[in-house]
This record gives structure tokens, sequence and C-alpha cells, in this order.
């Protein structure tokens, strides 16, 4: 078997068993650089492609490859993992600077280079004026940022983030997807795990999801959609004159549903080749028939993929 | 036909009084209690000194059932101030047991995950929530006590005499006051336990310790420095020793029987100081404990 | 309408600081969401008004009635759903909404009746026998609005109603409260971070900033009057048609993957815009006018307040980036 290039991530045919339950099956994937998002209900192994990736469970079939490393040789594994959990707890009477400078020591830095570091991370989130303070006296969206410093602390190649937003306001949310995408950009990994949708849309490369321990799709999230075939594409058009587009519409052959709205102003096309619907949109616009308020693929955004795929079994309620 | 939908509707129907409203908290509390068979067993065994009681004062009363027992004119056979003080004395136990029973729980559930904002959030007040939770202890103290108690009582009234009634009216008024005193020290020094501690099981130990351990070591406190001040750490102790002076006879009435010297080694005024610190402590503790937000520095 | 909330001058201060200062304003929406950074007084607010902390100075009323005299008559009118955990372990799900509705006034028969149907509301079907101990997150998110529902109250406190809900979980709790606000005539305080949830469902945003009013604005108009912005969203987009549409008077900023955003000049209508694509054989994928309005508006309101704020800038420009 050759060696995988040694930026990738590989899952090779993993299994992770917990007695009888299960955390994953068969999971086949190989990680680009990038921000790639996992995406999927509470239970659907998420937290244990994580652990997995981590090295914190071993797999119960297959194997983990992580930059051309395994959990096997721990030393230089750890070292190139920086994980940042979804859990909100931490030593007792801890400070923000400790917890930083503390697990840098783990790593078996010294104490000059450690203190650089720790300094340097809690600088990029933020959060050095705080640095001394009691983290229990931290505020929710504070603890997030320090436990986002501590992962990022030693520079690891793999950054892996579980709801990395959860509890964070607008400003502090964009500042760590911007700090994300640095990261992003400079070719390391980042594997985040994240319940809202239209963020994992916007500053995602590609989408893992997952249903009830299997992977269900993986890619970038257009080419995703386009091989969902079973479910041609939907485009919400919203106009001025619904009825006249629909008309237009039927005349094509690719196209197999307009459906006008509820509220009739808006044509809902369902339509088997969609390069040529919106050449044929630009063309009714221009002939003036048509006055457009709004365009909108229905469905090409993870959300509609996590309908399509998942849709509400195996998920919460 | 119709078709109904079924949507969610504003209420718009009465409302039940605010006076009245913490008896929900009671309500509740002793439904679910009462579901266990632990606790229901105690509180009928809690009944069994009243029935043997009961027996006992028919006994006193009724010539017959001494002819047939071969007991004339024992000497024993008296149903006095002693005799209520004595039973009062067994129930204290009993209500020691139930209030470490069903105390440490009756918190630690509304603190354990932070479902205070939701109690306060509606209208009633901290002191009505504490109300409520005194109230479920409180109630099924004094069916125990007080209740069983007075009603003894009025049997003995009734099978002796108005005369008998008339001379020893003051002990009911003694009944009413010391199981009064009891049920408010205990109950409040439960509810203090069991709301500053989250966890129900830590609040049951820390009610075990209070009520036997701290005791034990006022005693051995006792031993090592040869004196009775220990005796002050001793919840049991200081309601008896109250007690003793509230049933204590001879001060109203010379035919009345005396109460065991075995009580009055420490002097009134500090049993009362005592329980009175004890009561402020436990309110302190719980004005501390119940707000629904803390305040973060 | 009359108000749902007046605020003149509220003061709040706590262990030692102040976090509220000088509140004034009067909320009147049916929908008002409440926004600000970690640490501008947003919870402190709604502890407030719910009774929770005394105010330090002024005043403040709810549906007219001062929540310092009318406390008791306020909370009957008043639901909320706290953003942490908040529940009775030992519980089933339906004794604890049947509890609650009862603290709430409601006689005991009426209040299983309505706990029954606040759990058909939210969605919670035989889990409603189990104990609240052994419930999911979602389904505890939902025994939470359950139970600030179940007495009919006339303004609802929502404190991160999606906290923790998985896609499907927050689609739903979104359709939820947008039903409650367009059906039930009860006011809603949506207090989120999720500037998509609060777009979703208020009209009205009240936006804190370090205990003060940063702005309070009425979303509807906003969008209404966005008219000229828009944002598309291209495939095989090519130069000629950023010529084209460049040389149309459009101000354009061009972001990743054919995505851009555009202000139009005031005479250029869409077709143009269309005729420019047709041209050039490029197919507008998405086209909708502009939708953040909301993020721009909290933005504003972090950099005008008090002097800059390295913070405000740096998201700025991270949002720009998007």
């Amino acid at each position: 078997m050759t060696q995988p290039p040694s930026d990738l991530i590989v899952f090779d045919n993993v299994s992770k068993f917990y007695g009888d339950v299960l955390g994953v099956n068969k999971v086949n994937l190989t990680i680009a650089p990038g921000i790639t998002s996992l995406v999927g209900p509470n239970g659907s192994g998420k937290t244990t492609l994580m652990n997995l990736l981590t090295g914190l469970v071993l797999p119960t079939q297959g194997s983990v490859t992580v930059c051309g490393l395994t959990s096997k040789d721990p030393e230089r594994f750890f070292k190139m993992v920086g994980y940042c959990s979804q859990f909100d707890s931490f030593p007792k009477g801890i400070t923000g600077y400790e917890l930083v400078n503390s697990s840098l020591l783990l790593h078996g830095l010294g104490g000059r280079q450690a203190h650089d570091l720790t300094v340097e991370a809690l600088q990029r989130v933020n959060l050095l004026d705080a640095a001394n303070r009691k983290v229990a006296g931290y505020s929710k969206g504070m603890r997030q940022r320090i436990r986002l410093a501590q992962a990022i602390a030693h520079h690891p190649t793999v950054l892996i983030l579980d709801e990395p937003l959860n509890g964070l306001d607008p400003m502090a949310r964009a500042e760590s997807i911007a700090l994300f995408q640095s990261i992003g950009k400079q070719g390391l990994h980042v594997i985040i795990s994240s319940h809202i949708l239209h963020e994992v849309d916007r500053i995602s490369d590609r989408v893992v999801l997952l249903s009830s321990g299997y992977v269900v799709a993986e890619g970038a999230i257009h080419s995703v959609r386009t091989e969902v075939k079973e479910h041609p594409m939907q485009i919400m058009v919203r106009c001025s004159n619904p009825s006249a587009l629909a008309s237009r519409v039927f005349a094509l052959d690719h196209a197999v549903e307009a459906k006008i709205h509820t509220d009739g102003k808006g044509v809902l096309v369902r339509t088997c080749d969609i390069e040529k619907f919106y050449l044929l949109l630009n063309q009714i616009v221009v002939s003036g028939e048509v006055d457009v308020e709004a365009v909108a693929p229905a469905d090409d955004d993870v959300n509609s993929i996590y309908q399509y795929l998942i849709g509400n079994d195996g998920g919460s309620i | 036909m119709a078709v109904y939908k079924r949507a969610y509707r504003p209420y718009e129907g009465v409302y039940t009084p605010l006076r009245w409203r913490f008896m929900v908290i009671p309500r509740f509390a002793w439904s679910s209690l009462f579901e266990s068979r632990v606790v229901l067993g105690f509180y009928f065994g809690a009944f069994i000194p009243a029935l043997l009681a009961a027996a006992f004062i028919y006994i006193v009363n009724s010539p017959t059932a001494q002819a047939f027992l071969s007991l004339q004119g024992a000497t024993f056979l008296q149903v006095n101030n002693l005799f209520f003080m004595k039973y009062l004395v067994v129930q204290a136990f009993f209500c020691f047991l139930f209030a470490a029973l069903i105390g440490p729980g009756l918190m630690s559930v509304d603190f354990a995950n932070d479902a205070l904002p939701l109690f306060l959030s509606r209208p009633i007040s901290r002191a009505e929530y504490l109300l409520g939770k005194f109230t479920v202890i409180a109630a099924i103290l004094s069916t125990i006590t007080w209740v069983p108690a007075i009603l003894l009582f009025l049997l003995q009234a009734s099978l002796a005499g108005f005369n008998w009634f008339a001379n020893n009216l003051w002990i009911a008024g003694s009944i009413l006051l010391g199981s009064v005193i009891w049920i408010v020290v205990l109950t409040l020094l439960v509810l203090a336990l069991s709301a500053w501690v989250r966890w129900k099981v830590a609040a049951t130990a820390l009610t075990i310790v209070v009520f036997f351990v701290i005791p034990g070591f006022g005693e051995a406190i006792n031993e090592v420095l040869r004196t009775y001040w220990g005796k002050l750490l001793n919840l049991s102790y200081l309601i008896g020793l109250v007690w003793t002076h509230l049933f204590d006879g001879p001060l109203t009435d010379p035919q009345a029987g005396t109460i065991h010297p075995r009580f009055i080694d420490l002097p009134l005024w500090t049993a009362c100081l005592m329980l009175t610190f004890v009561v402020a402590l436990s309110i302190w503790m719980l004005h501390k404990k119940l707000k629904p937000r803390e305040v973060v520095r | 309408m009359q108000a749902v909330i007046e605020l003149e001058n509220l003061v709040v201060r706590l262990g030692g600081r102040t976090i509220l200062d000088s509140l004034n304003t009067s909320v009147k929406g049916r929908a008002i969401g409440l926004l600000g950074p970690n640490g501008s007084g947003k919870s402190t607010l709604i502890n407030t008004l719910l009774g929770f902390y005394e105010p330090d100075g002024g005043t403040a009323r709810i549906f007219g009635r001062d929540i310092r005299t009318h406390a008791k008559q306020l909370r009957s009118l008043i639901g909320y759903m706290p953003e942490s955990d908040s529940f009775i372990a030992e519980m089933t799900g339906i004794r604890f909404v049947r509890y609650m509705a009862e603290l709430s006034g409601l006689p005991p028969d009426e209040a299983m009746e309505r706990a029954h149907e606040a759990f058909f509301y939210v969605g919670l079907g035989e889990q409603r026998y189990r104990k609240v101990g052994t419930y999911s997150l979602g389904m505890k998110q939902m025994v939470k609005l359950a139970q600030a529902i179940v007495h009919g109250p006339k303004l609802l406190f929502l404190d991160e109603p999606t906290n923790g809900l998985d896609p499907p979980g927050r689609l739903r709790m979104l359709n939820l409260i947008r039903e409650i606000r367009d059906t039930f005539g009860m006011h809603i305080i949506l207090s989120s971070h999720l500037l998509r949830d609060v777009e979703e469902c208020c009209e009205e945003v009240l936006i804190l900033k370090d205990g003060r009013i940063a702005d309070y604005c009425n979303l509807e108009e906003e969008r209404r009057a966005n008219r000229k912005f828009i944002e598309i969203e291209t495939y095989n987009g090519n130069d000629g048609f950023t010529k084209a549409v460049e040389s149309l008077g459009c101000e354009c900023a061009w972001l990743k993957n054919g995505r851009a955003k555009l202000v139009l000049p005031p005479s250029l209508e869409m077709r143009e815009l269309y005729g420019a694509a047709a041209r050039h054989a490029v197919q507008i994928r998405k086209m909708n006018f502009r939708r953040d309005s909301l993020e721009d508006i909290f933005l504003r309101a972090m950099e005008s307040t008090n002097g800059v704020n390295g913070t405000a800038e740096k998201a700025g420009q991270a949002h720009g980036r998007l």
C-alpha cells in the first residue's frame, strides 16, 4: 500500500463500536486541507469521528491516518492535532493564561517558548486582557474562546473544532470564522462540526454529512448536490408575473414541474437541466415579460442536501 | 362535516387565588412522596405509638380492662403530663426520620438543574416558595406530633371527665407549643441544608452529620473536658430540655408528676438561645441560596 | 399600539458595577429581537424585567404596568424560556409542565389539558411520559418552550431558543416561534447571538452595547429601504460579464465562488443586468436584494457608540470578506 500524500486525512474502512452501540460504520474518507464541515443530527457519529481524528479513541476496525501519522506514534501525532471540544468544563480555579500555558508545557515545550505561544494564542482570540482572571468567571463566549486558544496554541496542522461558535456573539463569530479561514488558507486542516447550516455554507470548502453512523455524502457542496439525482434541481424565482414565467418554463422539455408559490408572487421550478434554465431566464427577463425580484436555488445549499439525505429521521425529537 | 385544526389557544379561564398559590408546591410534593412505599411505610409506622397510647388511655380509664389484665391499682397507670411528653419524645424521633428522609430531596431537586428561575418568573415570591416547601414537611410532621397528641388528649378528657380536662388543659397548650417549636427548628434546618448542597445525596449525608455526628462530637467534648456544655450541640437534647420545662407539672399542679431530671443539666435559656440561633442560621442560609440568579463578579 | 416595554432611565447595578446605564426606550413590535455582544447587559435586562434583579434607578413598565409595583400581576402574563438548562430531572415531562402551569394560576384540570396541548404543540409525543432527566438536548429545549407557553402568556422571553438544536430542530423551533407570533397574540422578545434567527422571526430589533442602547430599529422598514443593494451568485462568470456590469454603473464587490455584491445606480433596471448576463452566456444562479441588513445594522451599532472598538472594525473587515 502506497503511503498517502502527507497532507491528507484518510479514513480507511473505519468502524467504531462502543460495546453494542454504534459510533460509526465503514467510513471511507479522504480529506484535503482547507475547511471541512461535519454535519449531521446529534448521535450521528460526528463526535466519534472527531475522537478518532484526535486519537482519543482507536477504531474497532480500519485505520485513521492523519498527514501520514497514526495515533500509534503519539509523540508526533498529538503535536499535530489541536482539539476544541464542545464541553464546557475545566480544572477548578484555573486562569485563562494557565489553561493555555499548561497544555503547551504538556507538549514538552520549554517555559519561555510556552509563554510566547500562550500570549500569541490569547491575542488571536482576543482574550489577552482577561488572561489572568479565573475561567470560572468568564462568560460563555469567553470560555469558548479560551478553549479555542488552547487548541491553536501549539500551531497544530489539523484543527478539530466541535461547535466552536456556540455562545459567541456575532462579532466574535465573524472573528473566529476569519481565524479559521486564515488557517485554512495556510494549507492546514480545519475540521468543524456545526449545526448552523448557513454558516457551514458560507465558510466550508467541503462538507461531510453523517447520519446514524454512516457517511451519507461528502465533497464540495455544489458537486454533492448535482450528484443527488433523484431530486431534480429546484429554483425559486420571485417575480411579478409568475404565470407567464411558468408557461414559458413549460414550453421546455427539461422542466419537470413549475409550481406557483402560495402568495402568488413566485414560481418554484424543478428542472433536470439547470444550465439551460438559467440561460433561458436571462432571455425572459431581457424580454421584459417578467420583473424578477429574487432568484434562488431552493435546494443547492447544505440545508437542502441535509433535508434530502438525512431528513428528520435520526434527528432530535 | 367540519375539519378541526388543532392550534394552540390563549388562556381565558379563571385563575386560582394568589394567596393560596404556594399550596401547589406541597400538593405536588406530597403526591410524589407518597408514591414511595418506604415513605408510606414509615408514615403508617409513625402512628403505631398513637394506637398504643390510645389503648393505654383506655385501660387507665377502664376498671374492667384493668381487672382483665390483672393490673388494678398499678401506679404507672396514669395519664398525665409525663405521659404526653413521653409520647411526643417518641414522635420526635419519627420526626427526625421523616425530616431526614424527605427533606434533602425537597430543595435539591429544584437546585440541581437550576429550575429556580422557572419558579420565580411566575407569580410566586421567594418567601412563598419557601413557605410551600416548609408546608410539605411541617404538615406531615404535624400529623404525627400534635394532631394525634391532641386527639389522645381529647380521648382522655372524654373518658376521664370534665374535671380532669379543666385541670390539665395546660398540657394541650404545651403539646401545641412544644410540637410547633420542634417542627419549625427541624424543618428550617433540613430545608437550609438541602438548599445549601445542590445534590440530594450530599444533602442527606449532611443532614445525618448534623443530627447524629455533631451530637456525638458534643458528647466527646463533654467527656474530654468534663463538662456538659457539649450537649448544646445535641438538638434532641435541646428540645427535650425545652419540653421538660413546658411539661413540668409541679409549677402549676402539685398532683402532676414531675419530669425525670435527666434533662436538666443546662439552664433553659441556653437551649432557647441555641434553638433560636439554629433557626436564624437556617433562615440566613436559605436567604443566601434562594436566588434566581447568582451575581457574577 | 400600546407599548410592550417602556424603559425610563433604567439603571441596574450588580456586584458594584453599573450594568445597565440609563436605558430609555419604548418597544412596540410583535416580535422584538434583543441583540448585543457579551457583556452588553442583555441578560441583565431580561432578568430585571422578570423581576430577578431590583432596578437601582429609573423605571421599567411592561404593558403599562411598573415592574416594581405590579410584579406578581406581570409575572402571570409572562413566559420565560431560559438559555441554560432549567428543569426538574425526576419529574416526567407532563408532570413538570403541569406543575409550572398550576404555579402560574391555572386550576388543576385546566393545567392538565393545557400541558398536553403544549406538548402536542411543541411536537413531543410519547416522550412526555418520560422523566425530563432522560431527555436529549433538543427535547429539553422543547420542554422549556412548553412550560413557557402553557399558561398563555402575553409576553414571551426566549433566550437563545435554538441553542444546541440540530438543523431540523432549529427549523422546527423557528417555525414555532413564527406561528406563535402570528397566531396567538403573544409578543415575543427573542434574545440571540444568531442574527439569522432574529432576522427570520422579528420585525424590530433592540441592540445593546456596554449597558446602553446602541440602536432600536424596524427591520421591515430597513429592508424596504435597501432596494438598490443586491447580491448575486454567478456560474460561468467571465471577464466580459464583469466589465459589462461595471460599465452599467454598478459598484461591485466580487467574492469567491462567483458571488458578488452590487450597488445598482438608481436608474438601472434589472433587465439590463440580465441583458449583460445573456450576452455573455453567464448564469445568474442566485439573486436577491440584500438580506444581511441586520448584520449591517448590528455592525454599525457596534462601531458608532463610545468611540471605535478594535473588535468592531476587525469584524467589519471580516464581514467584508464574506
